[in-house]
């Protein structure tokens, strides 16, 4: 189905809610397809994997509220299809998700990744301004004397990544640290070039805290 | 413990290391073997100078590399990492394969340029997008003490191959010393005088061993200084 016809029938669905078109089940069923207004472009089961599955953890619209649960919404598309393909082939591994992966086909892969990377993105909160300043020095300067280099090189100077290189926006503290954690440890190992891996072990604790809390504030 | 409960323990380490630590520079013999040859052709630096580069691949590719050395590539005028802008195409090429062959040691540097992040044509990519940047007269300048000196230094024995306006030269991989920063040129010099860059010239050692540490400094300093042309 084109982008065209979905939305289309999309906004029948919604609109169907309100002519009092049948039975309670039915009801229930439009409630559940008027989430798909809000998802442009999405294939039939990609949208049903995303107002289902991902929606658990990440969110309907990609807003995860539990910090270990990364935020999609606004994240850019090909890191997103990057991640879920390599999840599916076992290249990432998270104990989470590999629960979801079975309801995951791969042809839903780039409408999923689309979708999340549509919905707009949501500012975190920083708890603890002096932390946020040190890691805004670390997030534009790096670290000269142990060859950490600035993050905003690959990632942008506001944070949004690009085609190339994920959002780091307004993502979670907790979840920004885990990755950097299992980076460092070699529990994540799908990052471009090794390159996540060589910052990640030049990085301190307390750099990690720092820079997490400035990306959460951007 | 049994001697196949050792092996696979010994196994899984070393791959739990392979996956964990950042990758090593390898050490390739230098300036200090003695059938050293400076500026030898390996065949990876033959391919990407053969390679036709490509000024918006480079520019992409730079991205990661503008981390350390900064958007535009203009360096830190602290000196820890070089301005790269406006450097020949030839020099450059020659410096980040003498890097990832182990000939110059940059350990910081390696595994952010190895094989696992660019290749050849990357390579030849990247040195031509920095060759075609502008080079603003913004760099880290010395204290400005001894320039006349400098000057009688370099114009006997550095103008041959740096060039009257510290222009060096791409066809012998002479690198541009206009427009660098003071105190990485100054680094730069004291390594090459004390036989700490492999990857240099052994033509310049000579030249400049007996300069003294004040030397170099006002050296540095002058050519910092050069004008940009």
């Amino acid at each position: 189905m084109n982008s065209l016809t979905c939305r289309v029938k999309n906004r029948f669905f919604s609109g169907a809610y309100s002519c009092a078109w049948g039975t309670a089940a039915q009801v229930a069923c439009v409630a559940v397809l008027s989430l798909f207004t809000a998802m442009p472009a999405l294939a039939d089961n990609a949208g049903r994997v995303a107002a289902t599955i991902c929606v658990v953890c990440h969110g309907a619209d990609g807003k995860s509220v539990a910090p270990s649960f990364p935020k999609l919404a606004g994240q850019q598309a090909a890191y997103l299809e990057k991640q879920l393909v390599e999840f599916v082939a076992g290249k990432r591994k998270n104990e989470v998700m590999a629960a979801s992966l079975p309801n995951i086909r791969k042809d839903d892969i780039p409408g999923l990744a689309s979708y999340f990377a549509a919905q707009k993105s949501a500012p975190g909160v920083v708890e603890d301004k002096t932390l946020a300043r040190a890691g805004r020095k670390l997030y534009a300067d790096g670290n000269t004397s142990t060859g950490v280099p600035a993050c905003m090189g690959c990632h942008q100077p506001n944070g949004e990544g690009n085609e190339r290189f994920p959002r780091l926006a307004g993502q979670h503290q907790t979840y920004t640290q885990q990755q950097m954690a299992d980076f460092k440890n070699g529990v994540r190992a799908n990052d471009k070039g090794r390159i996540m891996r060589a910052v990640a072990e030049r990085m301190s604790a307390q750099e990690v805290r720092a820079v997490a809390e400035y990306i959460a504030g951007m | 413990m049994n001697r196949l409960s050792i092996v696979s323990l010994v196994l899984a380490a070393g791959f739990a290391s392979s996956l964990m630590a950042e990758v090593r520079q390898p050490r390739e013999e230098g300036i200090e073997a003695r059938n050293y040859v400076w500026n030898e052709m390996y065949p990876e630096k033959l391919q990407a100078l053969k390679a036709k580069g490509d000024v918006q691949r480079g520019q992409i590719t730079f991205e990661v590399c503008q981390g350390c050395h900064r958007t535009g590539a203009l360096g830190r005028v602290d000196g820890s990492y070089p301005r790269l802008a406006g450097q020949h195409a030839t020099v450059l090429i020659k410096q980040l394969t003498d890097v990832r062959a182990g000939r110059r040691d940059n350990p910081k540097m390696y595994p952010f340029a190895d094989e696992h992040v660019i290749g050849p044509q990357d390579i030849a990519d990247i040195a031509l997008y920095l060759q075609s940047l502008p080079v603003p007269p913004t760099n880290g300048k010395g204290p400005g003490e001894r320039l006349d000196q400098a000057k009688e230094m370099y114009d006997a024995n550095c103008v041959s191959c740096h060039g009257k306006n510290g222009e060096g030269d791409p066809l012998k991989f002479y690198p541009r010393v206009s427009g660098q920063h003071y105190k990485y040129l100054l680094r730069e010099a004291l390594a090459i005088r004390d036989g700490d860059r492999r990857n240099a010239n052994p033509k310049m050692v000579r030249i400049i061993k007996d300069y003294s540490d004040a030397d170099l400094m006002a050296l540095s300093d002058y050519m910092s200084r050069l004008l940009l042309k």
